[in-house]
């Protein structure tokens, strides 16, 4: 039951890995694209840190592992907005919306006026 | 071959298309190529890790993971500044 388990999680693990990297292939936009490292950050690493707990115990190769997990979905997050952000600025000089352009904005982001 | 060893084997060929991604086309989409290609690599020296039974190497897969942060948000900072 447990060879079982550790196996459903590892093909889990790959075939979160390969659907998120085929979805971003069918992407056309750099933005859209970054939404697809999220499940192979978060999802895959889970599953395969659980099918090694389950495979060796406390070890610390399971903690490592877990640690790996962790660091994966925290740079993804970081990461990923750090790059959102520095596509735009280097888009538009700024982050924030320019006047014109419509985006869901709260009453704080107001709209930034573009340099010529 | 075990579980780990044929799940490394599978996901290795993911990398054939993020490696084209990453040195054809836009500044943007290559490095987004990149981030997913940290991702994927730190999850293949995990899973090559159980496969080989070499646990030392989940090391390589952790220095990895914080590598490709600090790499990632430098790429990010100098895109911003550099890259207009």
């Amino acid at each position: 039951m447990k060879v079982i388990a550790i196996d459903v999680l590892i093909a889990a693990a790959v075939l979160v890995a390969l659907l998120s990297v085929l979805g971003m292939l069918r992407m056309r936009d750099p933005y859209q694209r970054m939404h697809y490292i999220s499940a192979p950050a978060a999802l895959s690493p889970l599953f395969i840190t659980i099918a090694i707990f389950l495979q060796d115990g406390l070890k610390p190769e399971s903690f490592k592992a877990l640690v790996t997990t962790f660091v994966l979905i925290g740079m993804n997050t970081v990461v990923t907005h750090a790059a959102a952000r520095a596509f735009r600025m280097a888009e538009t000089e700024h982050w924030r919306p320019v006047p014109g352009e419509e985006v869901p904005i709260r009453s704080s982001d107001e709209p930034v006026e573009q340099k010529s | 071959m075990n579980a780990w060893n044929l799940a490394a084997d599978v996901l290795i060929f993911s990398l054939v298309p993020l490696t084209w991604i990453a040195s054809t086309g836009e500044v943007r989409h290559r490095i987004v190529a990149f981030y997913m290609g940290g991702v994927i690599i730190t999850l293949l020296l995990m899973l090559l890790t159980m496969a080989f039974h070499r646990m030392p190497m989940m090391d390589l897969a952790l220095s990895l993971a914080l590598m490709s942060f600090g790499g990632g948000i430098v790429f990010a900072h100098f895109l911003a500044r550099h890259l207009k």
